[in-house]
């Protein structure tokens, strides 16, 4: 697959919520091209129409004008089963708040995407499942609901349930936001391999530190593009991990001072 | 399939996340149902009994009671007319003529209900060529029967020598009283089944002596078990005869009812139209004026009783399908609740690629599994009534397919129809806002 192919192109969109007789610009004519592989920050405060945008570009929500083309095809006009259906093929969603549906188990979470696709025989299914949770490492924890893991874990869930079906996209929405330093440069470290085997990232933070894991940052304000800055040395999550002391190790430093 | 084993599945474990208030919800269907399928089972069970107790006395009996006839708005006679008073033999046509004209026209048309008489009977058996085994029967309830030191209730069927052929009675031991026993009054008596085991246990009661309100009979015969006939028994009864209970025992002249069975069961129209015209005959009653009895034959007791049983069924029946209405009422209510909790829920499966379709075909898959499991349920609570009936009455009700079928497709359509409103709530949901929800 020719890496430099445009997988999004975004032209001149706009998005308007009539509140009663009131309108609210949340968009003003975006413009936005992301290729394939690339991976994409896209950093404002809030208010900006970050989560305007992503609605939009995850095909949970239509522009009020202008064209969004995924993978030559445009959705922007499309009614709500086929966004749905694109959505589920083209779409991989990581939320910040996870968004597991908590009385299924780890394997029920992940085949979700698949319950609502056609095709593919339940015996591919289930290697697939096994393989994408396995790809997380999760595949003790198979068995166990959401609640019964770590938040990190839940996030990996969420990952590999954006996974099962080989979305074009994977969007995530400030996926670390509920995660603590370390278990979110994990989460990182995960995207960036991920990246690294070909998948197409977009990653919404307000964190700049985090914004710079990618290649390539995009400033929204007031529902336009403020600004663009490509990243030649992405933070890489990884190293950074074997940098950072364990907590444990820090709590035991801090439990031998009190001892003394 | 996959997919709606699979919203089966969703809907068990939404469900049993719930257990309590599943039940409760539940608990409308399972009392509507249960109460549908066991009134129509008993309904069902109590026609059965009440023909098989009329088709045993046999299809060819007719019952003369005291009573006015029923006359229509313009005052003409309906019965006498519509059942074949055109066949009536030309004899009966011509005594009637000749007796019609020894009655002036002033004759007083007012007839109260009238009584019946064992001239009545001798008439009968003297002119209707199609009867055959014409019995009087005149009977009294609680009558004191008393044995020795044992004194109870029992009720007295008193009747002619006939009597036993008519019924299909058999005798266990002894003999029926005879024609000369009516005749001469005399004062014996046959006791029932029941009556003997109650008074006499393994004892031989034939030649010992009983009291009948006071009054001292011998005891004759005895009759075989014979079971319930519309809820009472023969078996309860003892039978004297009628002579001895209208002279000795109530001091009247008159009987309950004249029942008789006709020669063949093709000319049982003809043979009432008859037994009308000598009735009348007896009865002194002009053309045009109302019949002072009237006369019912089994076919007709058997469409009337079973027009009873129906009416009743269908009365019990539509209470009980209130309460499943008041059930759907319930799932549809659980429905809304389910969907309100569940909204973050929706959004994740919108979110993921689930269509409107598919979270309204969730969503009605369990509360059709709601309404089901009910009438499931419900029907089991049936089989346990009936059966418990069935063990402390004679009552038998088997549950037959038809209200188990209507049952299931009633309760299928009830989580149809009241699951769908909630359901495209469901479907309805934006999944951006129900992402947000808490």
């Amino acid at each position: 697959m020719n890496m430099n192919k445009k997988i999004i192109e975004i032209k001149n969109v706009t998005k308007i919520y009539k509140i009663d007789s009131l309108k609210v610009n949340a968009l003003n004519g975006i413009d936005l091209e992301i290729d394939n592989g690339e991976f994409l920050s896209i950093m404002g405060p809030s208010g900006s129409g970050k989560s305007t945008l992503m609605n939009i570009l995850g095909c949970l929500d239509i522009p009020t004008s202008g064209s969004y083309l995924l993978e030559d095809e445009d959705v922007s006009k499309l009614n709500d089963n086929q966004l749905a259906e694109i959505r589920n093929k083209k779409v991989g969603f990581v939320f910040q708040t996870f968004n597991l549906l908590s009385r299924t188990n780890i394997t029920g979470n992940v085949e979700l995407p698949l319950i609502y696709s056609k095709g593919k025989k339940s015996r591919s299914r289930k290697d697939l499942i096994s393989e994408v949770i396995n790809s997380v490492g999760l595949a003790e924890w198979v068995r166990h609901r959401p609640n019964e893991l770590s938040g990190g874990q839940r996030q990996r869930v969420a990952i590999a349930r954006a996974l099962v079906n080989d979305p074009a996209i994977i969007l995530a929405d400030e996926p670390t936001g509920n995660l603590d330093s370390r278990t979110g440069e994990e989460i990182m470290a995960i995207f960036q391999s991920l990246n690294r085997q070909g998948k197409t990232i977009l990653f919404v933070t307000h964190e700049i530190d985090l914004a710079k894991h990618a290649g390539r940052i995009i400033y929204l304000k007031d529902g336009a593009i403020t600004g663009e800055e490509i990243i030649k040395d992405p933070i890489d999550a990884q190293k950074r991990l074997e940098d950072m002391p364990k907590l444990e190790d820090k709590i035991n430093s801090l439990g031998e001072n009190i001892s003394l | 399939m996959r997919r709606i084993l699979e919203n089966i599945k969703i809907a068990f474990k939404s469900l049993a996340l719930n257990k309590l208030r599943s039940f409760l919800t539940m608990l409308g269907i399972i009392i509507g149902v249960g109460s549908v399928v066991a009134v129509m089972s008993i309904g069902a069970g109590a026609e059965a009994s009440i023909t098989e107790n009329i088709q045993s006395m046999g299809t060819n009996t007719i019952t003369i009671t005291p009573g006015r006839e029923q006359v229509s708005m313009g005052g003409r006679e309906v019965s006498a007319e519509s059942i074949g008073g055109a066949q009536t033999g030309t004899d009966l046509m011509e005594q009637r003529r000749n007796f019609i004209n020894g009655f002036t026209e002033n004759e007083d048309e007012e007839i109260s209900a009238g009584e019946l008489h064992l001239e009545d009977v001798e008439a009968l058996k003297e002119e209707a060529s199609l009867l055959e085994e014409i019995v009087p029967v005149l009977t009294g309830g609680g009558s004191t029967f008393s044995y020795m030191n044992w004194t109870g209730s029992v009720n007295i069927t008193a009747t002619s020598e006939d009597y036993l052929n008519f019924a299909g009675y058999e005798l266990e031991k002894g003999n029926f009283f005879t024609a000369d026993d009516v005749s001469n009054s005399s004062n014996t008596v046959v006791l029932g089944y029941n009556v003997v085991t109650d008074y006499f246990g393994k004892a031989n009661p034939i030649g010992e002596n009983v009291k009948i309100n006071g009054k001292k009979f011998t005891v004759t015969g005895i009759l075989k078990s014979v079971g319930y006939t519309f809820g009472m028994s023969a078996d309860n009864s003892i039978y004297i005869p009628i002579t001895t209970a209208q002279n000795k025992l109530y001091g009247i002249d008159t009987v309950n009812q004249i029942t008789a069975k006709v020669t063949s069961e093709e000319v049982i129209d003809e043979a009432i139209a008859e037994a009308k015209t000598i009735m009348r005959i007896q009865h002194h009653i002009l053309p045009g004026g109302n019949s002072d009895f009237e006369i019912s034959s089994s076919a007709q007791l058997l469409e009337m009783a079973s027009s009873v049983t129906d009416i009743m069924v269908i009365l019990l029946s539509s209470i009980a399908a209130i309460s499943l209405l008041v059930g759907g009422i319930g799932i549809m209510n659980i429905m809304f609740v389910s969907v309100t909790e569940r909204t973050r829920e929706i959004g994740i499966r919108k979110a993921i690629g689930a269509k409107n379709r598919d979270i309204m075909i969730q969503f009605i898959t369990e509360s059709i599994v709601l309404s089901l499991s009910g009438g499931i349920i419900g029907i089991g609570f049936a089989v346990l009534i009936t059966g418990v009936l069935g063990a402390f009455t004679t009552l038998s009700s088997p549950i037959t397919a038809s209200p188990v079928i209507m049952a299931l497709s009633f309760s299928t359509a009830i989580g149809l129809i009241f699951g769908i409103f909630p359901a495209m709530r469901a479907a309805r949901l934006n999944p951006i806002e129900s992402l947000r929800h808490e």
